[in-house]
């Protein structure tokens, strides 16, 4: 009796080993993997040839010459040892930064005015929004030739407003600061459209309780702006800082439409400058330089927004 | 349908033990029911047995199969979720439909299928309906619809019933056990409540923090609870606990604490050896709110005690006794004429009371958890 | 008595309350007004300021070009002129242009709403190691301006070593290099995120390969976030400039954008030929977001890159 009952298995020991066990559960764990990279397959093909390799090659390409018309030469440091004395190259850096923070500044702060103002006042807001988003559906080509038309020096509206006033006409696009600001203002029209959006729709996340809650704690609408509405948004900030540096960065369209970088190179942006060097002078190491340049710039300044802005988040939470 | 067997199961989210070296038998058409209280691991057993999880360690047996390496799709087993989980761009037919469907099946016997099984469940009028327009009782119905369309060898419910509102929860709660009666598909069903759990389960196996508790049928487990946690968390309000020491007096055991000397059964646990051993120094006596009567202060074996609150809730008066040295909660007759502040005693039948040891395991011998759940089995299953 | 000379006093103090209540009120409310008038005002001006430049193309449309100059300026042309978009259509590849931006962008968007929609599920709903890794890998490729991409792909499209044709001016060489944006897996992996995971799990156990529970399951219910994905693509690639400009050299191949501004050259001042090519790019573009607003909207929501 007792040699039968201990003949027989416990109903709850294990029937595979550990090693059978380990080996059929990664057989499973992988035919399971498998299908799942079937689904990124289709993504990733183009991503490594058309974005990580590039990526990569660009930084190799920076130690080379030639390559848009003829095959690649290696010729080690010398196009670093070129750009680091061009002053065109310096030039457009502070070029591209001066545009890109007075078209920030001035693009968020209008946004963000605007934006308090629709989530305040709803009422047939709708209508406000369309407009502002119209001038985002233009190419920059159009941008550029409104912005050739307000500012041309016999017809411009600009230009008739000076005149009408009793002022000079401005040859604006043929003066250096004035074509750059132009610049500044032709894409702050077209984006202002998508920030006050792009605030107007994370106001409204800001959960209603919470504002009535410092309502009635006293707090006044500037110190509820500051103290409940701008920290609940900062990680919507940071975003927005983030994509509004890597965009700004790289204008282009519109200096290659309004100014073609001049006059004398004063509105000469980064990837004009690229672009010039790879495709107009035939001078592709500096470009290629310039362009690893560029990366650099953009990927320093991500980390700052992200230093600066995600910082104080931690130390909230 | 099948077994199940669930062995030394193991399933980790990093360095969390979700589920702790957990062994249940599952008896081909058993009701079984895994309670426990939120992120005990009942919800996660039942999802490592749907293959939505990995298994850590141990093995799951459905029917004889292993099945810990078998996609989810081949282990022929039903889930009804707590969310219902219905498509909700399909009509109530394609949702009962599509496991079918995918299946294969001709039309004619897709359509045969779902009007069977629709019928079950008085859904005839409702099969041309999307999800969003129906009732949360007419969802649960669509899904366990489409649950038991394809006739699967298990059925896994995972709290399908807290959703309901209560009313229809009742009346659903009878549904489901006329359906089980009626197929005889073997089922578990995860529930945090403990109602649902005594009146559905064949058994009832008690989990938490990962670990299995008890098992047994729902009297075993309401009556004799294998330990603190099971004897507080089944009972509304929970068994009362106090604290004291066991002795062995001429033949029986006498429980001595803060106001308390009262006489016990023999059997709360086996007589000691030689002397008073020293863990039956610090012991807790448990005793069910039900079990405790009221009669006039200085009952001999009675505790001496004053009524502190009443809480009458219509069929039932409740009644907060402070007593050795805490409070206990005593149910009676709701039209007791007692007032807050009268002194009473309290009466026990002894063979009633457990008593649970330091490490707050009952001392009797017959409950140790996972003995009995083998012993169980195969008496479940007849 | 006491009592009652207190009450008569109170209720003096009551209605002196009330008059200075009510006048505080009507303050306040004209105050509002106000406040209320000028945020109109304001909104307004910005919303004159993006719109009105547009019209200020469509008068030089109609007119020929030397009226422009006239003085004082006359907004209101005196006779409707339609040359300008006859010359348009019959002396420049305005057609053709339209024709290729309609192809590249479509077919941009088109596989990238493929491939995307893929990965997303990939990413939100799959198991596979290296998960968090190669997701990572996709959102910080964010951060690589196309300007450090284009003198690669421009090699590679022109002649990477082994392919006997070049792919500047085809097609397939204009549209590859744009279809993986990481922003759309990332945009389809968040709504995927959102979908109750409990159907994909029914739908698991009820039998489905998980090729069918995406095309049966997942798909059907992701309709809002592909038109919202698919205008994205769509009007990014319609602006786009710096790639197009660059990958086509052949007058016929041109997109709208590179096209234009091409014929300023061509047209060095001839302003109501460029205005009329300038109009005929943005009437159905405007045409199409009148209808789909809601979408657009949206659109410029979930994503945040211009580029």
């Amino acid at each position: 009796m007792m040699s039968t009952v201990s003949a027989e298995k416990a109903w709850d020991e294990l029937t595979l080993s550990e090693a059978e066990y380990r080996r059929a559960g990664a057989r499973y764990r992988q035919r399971r993997s498998l299908r799942a990279y079937l689904f990124l397959l289709p993504y990733f093909i183009p991503f490594i040839a058309f974005l990580l390799v590039p990526a990569l090659w660009s930084i190799w390409l920076s130690f080379n010459r030639g390559g848009i018309l003829d095959p690649a030469k290696y010729v080690g440091l010398e196009n670093w040892r070129s750009i680091a004395s061009d002053t065109e190259l310096t030039g457009a850096i502070q070029n591209t930064a001066v545009y890109a923070v007075e078209a920030i500044l001035l693009v968020f702060t209008l946004a963000i005015v605007l934006a308090l103002l629709l989530n305040r006042y709803r009422k047939g807001s709708n209508i406000f929004k369309l407009a502002l988003y119209v001038p985002l559906l233009a190419p920059a080509v159009l941008v550029g030739l409104i912005w050739q038309f307000l500012t041309n020096f016999d017809f411009g509206f600009i230009n008739l407003a000076l005149d009408a006033m009793g002022f000079d006409r401005l040859n604006i696009l043929g003066s250096g600061r004035l074509a750059l600001l132009t610049i500044v203002l032709a894409e702050v029209w077209r984006g202002l459209g998508f920030w006050t959006l792009y605030f107007l729709a994370s106001l409204q996340n800001v959960p209603e309780e919470l504002l009535d809650a410092a309502r009635v704690d006293g707090a006044r609408g500037v110190q509820r702006f500051r103290r409940v509405t701008i920290p609940l948004l900062r990680p919507m900030l940071l975003f927005a800082v983030v994509i509004a540096i890597i965009a700004n960065f790289q204008v282009f369209d519109t200096v290659y439409v309004l100014t073609q970088g001049g006059p004398y190179e004063s509105t000469s942006t980064m990837v004009w400058f690229i672009w010039k060097r790879l495709f107009q002078f035939q001078e592709t190491g500096q470009g290629y330089a310039a362009a690893v340049v560029l990366l650099a710039i953009i990927l320093a300044l991500t980390a700052i927004s992200f230093r600066v802005l995600g910082a104080r988040r931690k130390r909230r939470a | 349908m099948a077994d199940i067997s669930i062995k030394h199961l193991v399933k980790r989210f990093g360095k969390v033990e979700a589920v702790s070296d957990v062994s249940l038998q599952i008896a081909d058409g058993e009701f079984l029911v895994l309670l426990g209280p939120s992120g005990c691991g009942k919800s996660t057993i039942l999802r490592v047995v749907a293959g939505l999880e990995d298994a850590d360690a141990g093995e799951i047996v459905i029917g004889g199969r292993l099945i810990n390496f078998i996609d989810p799709v081949r282990r022929n087993v039903a889930m009804v979720f707590q969310n219902y989980a219905l498509y909700p761009h399909m009509s109530v037919y394609k949702n009962i439909a599509f496991p079918l469907q995918i299946a294969k099946q001709s039309k004619e016997e897709v359509g045969l299928a779902v009007g069977r099984a629709a019928a079950m469940l008085g859904l005839e009028n409702l099969l041309q309906r999307l999800p969003g327009e129906l009732s949360g009782g007419q969802r649960q119905r669509v899904a366990l619809a489409r649950a038991i369309v394809r006739a699967p060898q298990a059925f896994l419910m995972d709290e399908p019933l807290s959703n309901l509102d209560a009313q229809l929860r009742i009346q659903t709660r009878l549904e489901l056990i006329q359906l089980h009666q009626r197929l005889g598909i073997t089922t578990i069903y995860v529930t945090h409540d403990q109602i649902e759990a005594m009146t559905m389960g064949d058994r009832i196996a008690v989990l938490s923090e990962g670990v299995l508790q008890q098992i047994g049928t729902p009297q075993e487990v309401y009556r004799r609870p294998a330990n603190v946690f099971v004897a507080t968390f089944l009972g509304a309000p929970p068994m009362n606990l106090i604290g004291g020491e066991l002795e062995w007096v001429e033949f029986g055991w006498r429980f001595r604490g803060d106001n308390i000397d009262v006489p016990l059964s023999a059997d709360v646990t086996s007589p000691p050896e030689d002397g008073n051993p020293a863990d039956m120094r610090q012991v807790k006596l448990g005793l069910r709110p039900e079990h405790l009567r009221i009669g006039p202060p200085g009952e001999t074996g009675g505790i001496a005690g004053q009524v502190q609150f009443l809480e009458p809730v219509g069929s039932d008066l409740f009644l907060t006794v402070e007593a050795a040295g805490t409070l206990l909660q005593v149910r009676t007759d709701p039209d007791s004429p007692l007032q807050p502040g009268e002194n009473v005693s309290l009466l026990f039948d002894p063979w009633r009371a457990q008593v649970f040891g330091p490490d707050g395991q009952n001392l009797r011998r017959d409950t140790a958890p996972v003995e009995s759940a083998a012993a169980l089995a195969p008496a479940a299953a007849s | 008595m006491a009592v009652q000379a207190g009450g008569v006093a109170e209720s003096d103090v009551l209605s002196q309350h009330a008059q200075e209540y009510a006048s505080a009120a009507r303050r306040h409310r004209a105050f509002g007004i106000t406040k209320g008038l000028a945020a109109y005002a304001t909104l307004s001006i910005f919303a004159l300021i993006a719109i009105v430049p547009f019209l200020y193309l469509l008068s030089p449309s109609f007119r020929k070009s030397y009226e422009l100059f006239s003085y004082p300026p006359k907004w209101i042309p005196s006779s409707l002129y339609t040359g300008n978009f006859g010359t348009i259509l019959h002396q420049t590849s305005y057609p053709r242009w339209a024709l290729n931006t309609l192809i590249f962008a479509t077919s941009v968007t088109v596989i990238t709403l493929i491939i995307d929609t893929l990965a997303g599920y990939a990413f939100a709903r799959l198991r596979f190691p290296g998960r968090g890794v190669l997701f990572g890998l996709v959102l910080g490729t964010l951060m690589i301006p196309t300007a450090v991409l284009i003198a690669p792909l421009y090699i590679m499209i022109s002649r990477l070593p082994g392919w006997t044709h070049s792919g500047i001016n085809t097609y397939p060489g204009m549209i590859l290099p744009m279809v993986c944006s990481p922003l759309g897996v990332f945009m389809m992996r968040q709504f995927i995120s959102t979908l109750p995971e409990a159907l994909v799990e029914a739908a698991r156990l009820d039998g489905g390969s998980e090729w069918l529970i995406f095309r049966k399951i997942v798909l059907p219910l992701m309709k809002p976030a592909i038109v919202v994905l698919g205008i994205f693509t769509f009007m990014a690639q319609w602006v786009n400039f710096l790639w197009p400009l660059i990958i086509t050299t052949t007058n016929d191949m041109k997109t709208l954008t590179v096209g234009v501004s091409s014929l300023q050259g061509q047209f060095v001042t001839n302003w109501g030929v460029i205005s009329a090519a300038a109009v005929m790019t943005m009437a159905p573009v405007i045409v199409i977001f009148l209808m789909f607003q809601r979408w657009f909207v949206q659109a410029s929501m979930a994503g945040a890159l211009k580029q």
